[in-house]
């Protein structure tokens, strides 16, 4: 296991560079001066000039390159252009919020999907099964900014039971967890119902019945065990994609988190801040991918790393 | 299915009526205004509208506006213009005025801050409304080490020379860069002279400040003020519905819902922002006056400020602001004719019409209005292709001079007609500077520096609206319309007053009414 993992780990350094190498260029193709995003809409070219000089963007692509990515290996991701605070810093801040949304969606998602995909496996064709198929199209096919404005107007602005938008105690987490939970909890519904009719339908399952096994216990740990693994993929995927940034939940209910931020970055062409979220958040996509390696070996023995 | 169908259409319907609501029980002042984080509290780095107003409620300047745009002495009490053949003025310092950590206020701060705004280590990049004073550009480039043109007489006294005369200078002390602060100033816990105390700031959530309560114009009446960060105006206009915030600025597609009414006080205020089609004037046959006053012509302003943006606009006849000095009230717009801008155009040579690309940035307001102009204009055989690129590519093309038209929009950085005929218009300001119409008139230039040397306002104005009347005749734009603010305050809100310039309003009289029921307290 200790092998497997250090070879991941190093397998993740190419990918980060090429990352690195990607963003870099992207930003310096992409149509748009950053000097004139930093100094808004009027300033004299004197000035233009010299921020482009303090900048570096006068030097060579190469050369930036260079300086960059020797300082990221130092850890210092920058100084925003525009803030011209620690990027680092931005990105400790920023983070935490987002992972507390993350988690706080993908507990409700697991919890809702797998449930509902257990039921509707496990008498397909009755009354779950047919809400958990609606439940699912609806949650697939509604964009989650719309959800979220209809979750605002009725629990914030209607009922006034919970706060519309903002960072702060557990109120305020509810709303945002629901509206990007659900996309989940469509998935996952209809993953773990297809893994499960599988698993239902197994040998091991009727020997687990014939051998006189309570319903849950042949239904919770042999069939639903089994069911796990494509379930995990499909969390980890969704965990891995709140984690870098859900932007549009986080912007409509105004979170303080790194997803905000990175539109932030890219509106005002914040060329150190987008380089540094994006590498950070590749980084933690990464991380997410071997945990769910890692959970694939606990939910299936069968599984092993060398 | 139905059923749940109908319930989510009796939500959407339900928003609309904002029913129910009574006075809340905080005591903070919540504003909603600001959509995304400011970029510093560091007034030298102060170049947007939320770092812009942040600033004005830590700091203050020499001088500061007022709600409705007028300068009014700010930690000078007041100041003169000194007689001599070189421009120079007189300030008269506040005495008695401290720092929020109580440091007494002195001319010296003035000075350190100025230069600390000059300075180019500090990396502001907009210390421009401090460029005029003499030496200013020598300290900037590093050739001198003070500002020539700064003395301090005493204490209370500070006398300033500029580099030309310049009637407006003691406006542009109103700006946030040339706030007064500490010499150590810390971004992070800024300390000012200003109204408000900082207390925290929560990044893309909000700003707390506290009343500070030795302000030398009197305490704000209420005791904090929170600046809420929302991205989304869509869920702006749900905490105002809520209750959660008491200041709404009216997002413009949501307009017609408000005008309907219903508990919010709406208060409507002439923005100073001018939204025009910049035309290049160096460019084919917009080298021509006549194609240029054809294309005037052949747009319909009054269709699209009704249409696009809910009447929100006055249609503009030049570029000066009504509320601004030197504009001409009584000056009409150009009319909708297009049979005259067919045969003007036919005048200049193109009897068979002419094609041009207009550029547009990705605000989709503007690009629906982009897209009525090449509609009005095709009408006029004058066949305008469409560039759309994300705004600071379409703003970068205008001033290499690339795009033919550009629609965009100008804000007053001081609420002056200067602002908007120098950097627009001005020969000295081509491309970079604002005018991406490359419009070079001897005229207008000469009626220009004339009136920016005048030291006399009514004189100025008069200079103003004769370049403004060149300006107009020349058509080096299309003139659409000025914008208006529409705000939805809470009954709840007393004393405010909506600001015509981003950093005029300070809460210096705006207060909750705590106990007042909803009965009492409409409209």
């Amino acid at each position: 296991m200790t092998g497997f993992l250090a070879r991941r780990l190093l397998l993740a350094v190419p990918t980060l560079f090429g990352v690195l190498v990607v963003v870099f260029l992207l930003l310096y193709v992409a149509p748009g001066d950053p000097v004139t995003a930093m100094v808004g809409e009027r300033a004299d070219a004197e000035t233009i000039a010299r921020l482009r000089h303090e900048l570096r963007l006068d030097d060579p692509l190469p050369v930036r390159f260079g300086h960059y990515a020797g300082a990221v290996l130092r850890g210092d991701l920058g100084r925003s252009y525009i803030t011209d605070r620690p990027i680092a810093a931005d990105i400790r801040e920023r983070f935490p919020k987002t992972l507390e949304l993350a988690a706080a969606a993908m507990l409700f998602a697991s919890v809702m999907g797998i449930s509902l995909g257990v039921l509707s496996a496990r008498w397909p064709g009755g009354w779950t099964d047919r809400l958990a198929l609606g439940a699912s199209y609806l949650g697939v096919s509604y964009p989650v900014y719309w959800v979220a404005l209809l979750l605002i107007l009725l629990f914030a602005v209607q009922l006034q039971w919970l706060p519309a938008s903002g960072y702060g105690g557990w109120k305020y987490l509810v709303l945002p967890a629901l509206a990007l939970g659900m996309r989940s909890v469509a998935f996952l519904a209809r993953v773990t119902r297809s893994a499960m009719l599988e698993a239902l339908s197994a040998d091991y399952v009727r020997s687990a019945r014939a051998k006189g096994a309570q319903e849950w216990v042949v239904v919770g740990r042999h069939a639903l065990r089994n069911a796990l693994i494509p379930v995990i993929t499909v969390l980890g995927i969704d965990f891995g994609s709140y984690l870098t940034g859900s932007i549009l939940t986080e912007t409509v209910f105004s979170w303080p988190g790194i997803g905000r931020y990175v539109v932030n970055a890219i509106a005002r062409r914040d060329l150190p801040a987008i380089q540094g979220t994006v590498l950070f958040l590749s980084l933690t996509f990464v991380f997410v991918n071997l945990l769910a390696d890692i959970a694939y070996a606990k939910a299936d023995p069968r599984i092993s790393y060398r | 299915m139905r059923r749940v169908a109908s319930y989510l259409m009796v939500f959407v319907a339900a928003a609309g009526g904002c029913d129910d609501r009574s006075a809340p029980s905080r005591r903070t002042i919540t504003d909603s205004r600001d959509n995304y984080d400011p970029r510093s509290l560091d007034p030298a780095l102060s170049t947007d509208v939320p770092t812009g107003r942040a600033v004005a409620y830590v700091f203050d300047g020499l001088t500061r506006f007022t709600p409705d745009a007028k300068v009014e002495p700010g930690l000078a009490e007041r100041w003169e213009l000194l007689p001599g053949a070189a421009p120079a003025y007189r300030f008269h310092l506040r005495q008695g005025v401290q720092f929020h950590d109580g440091t007494p206020f002195t001319a010296q701060h003035v000075v350190s801050s100025w230069e600390r705004a000059l300075n180019p280590a500090t990396k502001g990049g907009r210390a421009e409304p401090l460029q005029p004073i003499l030496g200013a550009r020598d300290f900037a480039a590093g050739r001198a080490k003070s500002i020539r043109g700064l003395r301090i007489v005493d204490d209370s006294t500070l006398t300033v020379a500029l580099e030309q005369p310049l009637g407006i200078f003691p406006k542009l002390l109103a700006m946030p860069v040339a706030s007064v602060v500490l010499p150590n100033l810390d971004p992070a816990r800024p300390v000012g002279t200003g109204p408000w105390r900082f207390v925290e700031w929560k990044h893309d959530d909000y700003l707390l400040f506290a009343k500070n309560d030795s302000y030398w114009a009197g305490a704000p009446p209420a005791d904090s003020l929170r600046a809420r960060i929302i991205a989304e105006p869509s869920t702006a206009v749900a905490e105002f519905e809520s209750g959660a915030v008491d200041l709404l600025l009216v997002p413009a597609n949501d307009t017609k819902r408000w005008e309907v009414g219903g508990d919010a006080v709406m208060m409507s205020v002439p923005a100073l922002q001018l939204v025009y089609v910049g035309i290049n004037a160096t460019r084919g046959p917009l080298k021509d006056a006549r194609v240029r006053r054809a294309i005037n012509l052949a747009i319909d302003r009054r269709e699209i400020v009704d249409r696009l943006i809910s009447g929100r606009g006055r249609l503009a006849a030049g570029v000066i602001p009504p509320t601004l000095g030197g504009a001409d009230t009584a000056r009409a717009p150009y009319p909708f004719d297009v049979t005259t801008a067919r045969k003007l155009l036919a005048e200049a040579g193109f009897a068979n019409g002419i094609d041009v690309e207009l550029w547009v940035g990705s605000n989709p307001v503007y690009v629906r209005i982009a897209e009525a102009i090449q509609g009005y204009l095709t009408a006029a055989k004058i066949r305008a292709k469409i560039v759309q690129r994300e705004s600071a590519a379409a703003r970068e093309a205008a001033r290499n001079g690339v795009a033919d038209m550009i629609l965009k929009d100008w804000y007053a950085d001081y609420p002056d007609a200067e602002n908007f005929l120098y950097p627009l218009l001005h020969s000295a300001n081509k491309g970079v500077g604002g005018n991406v119409s490359f419009f070079a008139d001897a005229g207008f230039d000469r009626l220009m520096s004339q009136a920016r040397a005048e030291p006399n306002e009514g004189n100025r104005n008069v200079l103003y609206r004769q370049a403004d009347s060149i300006a107009f005749d020349q058509a080096p734009m299309v003139f659409l319309f000025f914008y208006n603010e529409l705000y939805a305050v809470q009954p709840w809100l007393t004393g405010f007053t909506p600001p015509v310039i981003f950093n005029g309003q300070r809460w210096l009289t705006a207060n909750l009414e705590g106990g007042r029921r909803k009965e009492e307290g409409s409209r």
